[in-house]
């Protein structure tokens, strides 16, 4: 990225330079579609249970509990004594990890054919297309207000000094967002 | 058929909203998740998540995905909980409807109805999209409208997943021309919750708290030009007192205090308060649905989607769709909605067609009223499937689905069942 023809800089540029480490265009595509990925995270699974096993949020299937309206987990809690068998079918789907309608769309996608294709195909193509009567706006990464500069090395916008200074120390090179 | 009661189920991807066919509110509406605090191990189902006391670290888990419902393990135990605690209803007894998403995946139909007979044994079944339903229930708080009479209009539905415009033509989904952006409320929620992390308090573990948070001071900038700059110069600064855990369990908005630069006011050494101070972040996060490209999302606005739906409809149905415009959704609920998409649309649609944006009385029940006014009416046993049918057929037959398909609908059941 950061320089095609090496004959147009002088050694000693290109030596400083290779301390600052920038962000090639694939790479900044790629953290902006992580982070839209993130925007659609729950927090359930992520960080938001460091170290929990899913399992704890499954929800014995008791009729009668639900009846009583005692919390599945809560009356689990009492009777744990032995300890908990786990069924062949959840061993599997604990190895399969948890259905995502991503999964389920590329199963529809490789249909030959027939409804399930059909569905696949009007899903893809009711999502907007990019926007045609206005420019992609520009706001600073640190304040939120209008940014007409742009980091050189990981391209973030920032609008003052004072915001490049703070995106430096905090998030440049970091993508967090 | 057609006599039994017919429990009606709005299940959207934040909150389900659950009531009997024939009355003119829900029952109840409750969040669609389980959820945890963090390092415990007792879980809270739907409703039951209404009484917690405690919102900090509250960790919700969904049976949704991307708008779509593929963890029954999830919504199973919320539904039990639903029908036998809530409405005190025997599914044996009952017939269902419920709301699905545009273009819902035939293996995610079929798990649906295996659930539905097999596991609940409801006596009869339909599935409706929630948009026509939220335009009936619109025909019927507005017979004055011409288009809404007629069953023709565009219901924009912001939901928590995604966002859609819809436009129908005698109360149908005219499919092909259905437009989608993958920006719902969650998102929002998640920008905000990013947003006060960075600038603020760390708040990344406490979505629940941040959705309360953004129902509460968010609003969508008439014009966002003049309201940068008033934000600028603090006229939008708001704080926001984080809960203590003791006295008050979600916090809440106060006006911004004066204070000296270096030194702690008195409140804040007395009541050891954490504040969230918010600024731009109240307008700029909604304003994201109108210009999805400023979180790096290719994709069009708010108002272009509209068009661009319209536009795909017959050209004679223009002037009547645009006339009826309809926000429904969470996110409509947002203050300024309806005018700023007015004010978006106008200048797109050509002048001599008249632009009309409308709001429910309450975008988030339009749906729901719509589906129990249909629960009662003949169109549902004309569309139900029951369960005799059902046993008889199968949902092969019924979805018209090859075995290899049923496969991929497979695993969404059987691991239900343990």
């Amino acid at each position: 990225m950061l320089n095609s023809d090496p004959g147009r800089r002088s050694v000693r540029a290109r030596k400083f330079s290779k301390g600052i480490s920038t962000v090639s265009l694939a790479e900044r595509e790629n953290a902006r579609n992580a982070r839209l990925d993130a925007l659609e995270d729950d927090g359930a699974t992520g960080e938001g249970i460091v170290g929990d096993s899913d399992e704890e949020f499954v929800i014995q299937d008791s009729d009668e509990e639900l009846e009583l309206g005692v919390s599945a987990a809560k009356k689990r809690g009492e009777k744990k004594k032995g300890p908990k068998r786990k069924t062949r079918a959840m061993l599997e789907a604990e190895r399969r990890g948890p259905i995502t309608f991503a999964s389920l769309l590329e199963m529809a996608g490789d249909a030959d054919g027939g409804p399930a294709k059909e569905a696949e195909v009007m899903y893809t193509n009711a999502a907007v297309g990019p926007p045609q009567h206005s420019a992609a706006r520009k706001w600073c990464s640190v304040c939120g207000f209008a940014a007409p500069y742009k980091c050189v090395r990981c391209g973030s916008r920032f609008c003052t000094r004072k915001c490049y200074a703070v995106h430096t120390e905090t998030r440049c090179l970091k993508f967090v967002g | 058929m057609g006599h039994e009661p017919v429990i009606v189920v709005d299940n959207g991807g934040s909150s389900c909203k659950i009531g009997l066919a024939g009355q003119s509110e829900p029952y109840r509406m409750f969040p669609n998740a389980i959820g945890r605090a963090k390092g415990e191990r007792q879980s809270f189902v739907g409703d039951q998540l209404l009484s917690y006391r405690d919102a900090s670290s509250l960790v919700l888990k969904r049976p949704f995905d991307r708008g779509y419902l593929v963890n029954w393990d999830v919504e199973k135990a919320v539904w039990w909980r639903a029908f036998k605690s809530l409405l005190q209803m025997q599914p044996q007894d009952c017939g269902l409807l419920m709301t699905e998403p545009p273009f819902n995946l035939p293996s995610i139909q079929a798990a649906t109805l295996q659930m539905v007979f097999e596991e609940y044994g409801f006596r009869s079944f339909a599935a409706m999209p929630a948009q026509p339903l939220s335009l009936r229930a619109w025909a019927a708080e507005r017979a004055d409208l011409p288009a809404a009479a007629a069953g023709v209009g565009v219901v924009v539905d912001a939901g928590f997943s995604f966002t859609h415009a819809v436009p129908l033509c005698d109360g149908r989904v005219l499919w092909p021309a259905v437009r989608r952006i993958n920006l719902g409320g969650k998102a929002l929620t998640n920008y905000l919750k990013e947003l006060v992390s960075y600038r603020s308090i760390n708040m990344m573990e406490e979505t629940y708290l941040v959705e309360h948070i953004k129902d509460t001071v968010c609003f969508v900038s008439p014009d966002l030009k003049a309201d940068l700059a008033s934000a600028r110069a603090g006229a939008h600064r708001l704080e926001y007192v984080l809960p203590d855990g003791v006295n008050e369990q979600l916090g809440h908005v106060r006006q911004p205090q004066p204070r000296e630069r270096g030194k702690t006011s008195a409140a804040d050494k007395a009541g050891r308060e954490q504040v969230l101070m918010l600024n731009n972040e109240r307008f700029m996060v909604p304003e994201v649905l109108f210009q999805p490209s400023d979180i790096g999302l290719q994709q069009a606005g708010l108002a272009q989607t509209i068009m661009d739906a319209v536009e795909a409809a017959h050209p004679d149905l223009h002037p009547l769709l645009y006339s009826n415009v309809l926000c429904t959704g969470g996110s409509a609920k947002c203050p300024g909605f309806r005018d700023r998409l007015y004010k978006e649309l106008r200048p797109l649609v050509p002048g001599d067609i008249e632009v009309g944006v409308h709001m429910p009385s309450d975008p988030v029940l339009a749906a729901w009223k719509g589906a129990s006014e249909f629960g009662v009416s003949p169109e549902y046993s004309q569309q139900a499937i029951t369960k005799a049918h059902y046993d008889e057929v199968g949902y092969e037959r019924l979805l018209n689905i090859s075995p290899e398909a049923v496969k991929n609908a497979g695993p969404v059941y059987y691991t239900t069942s343990g």
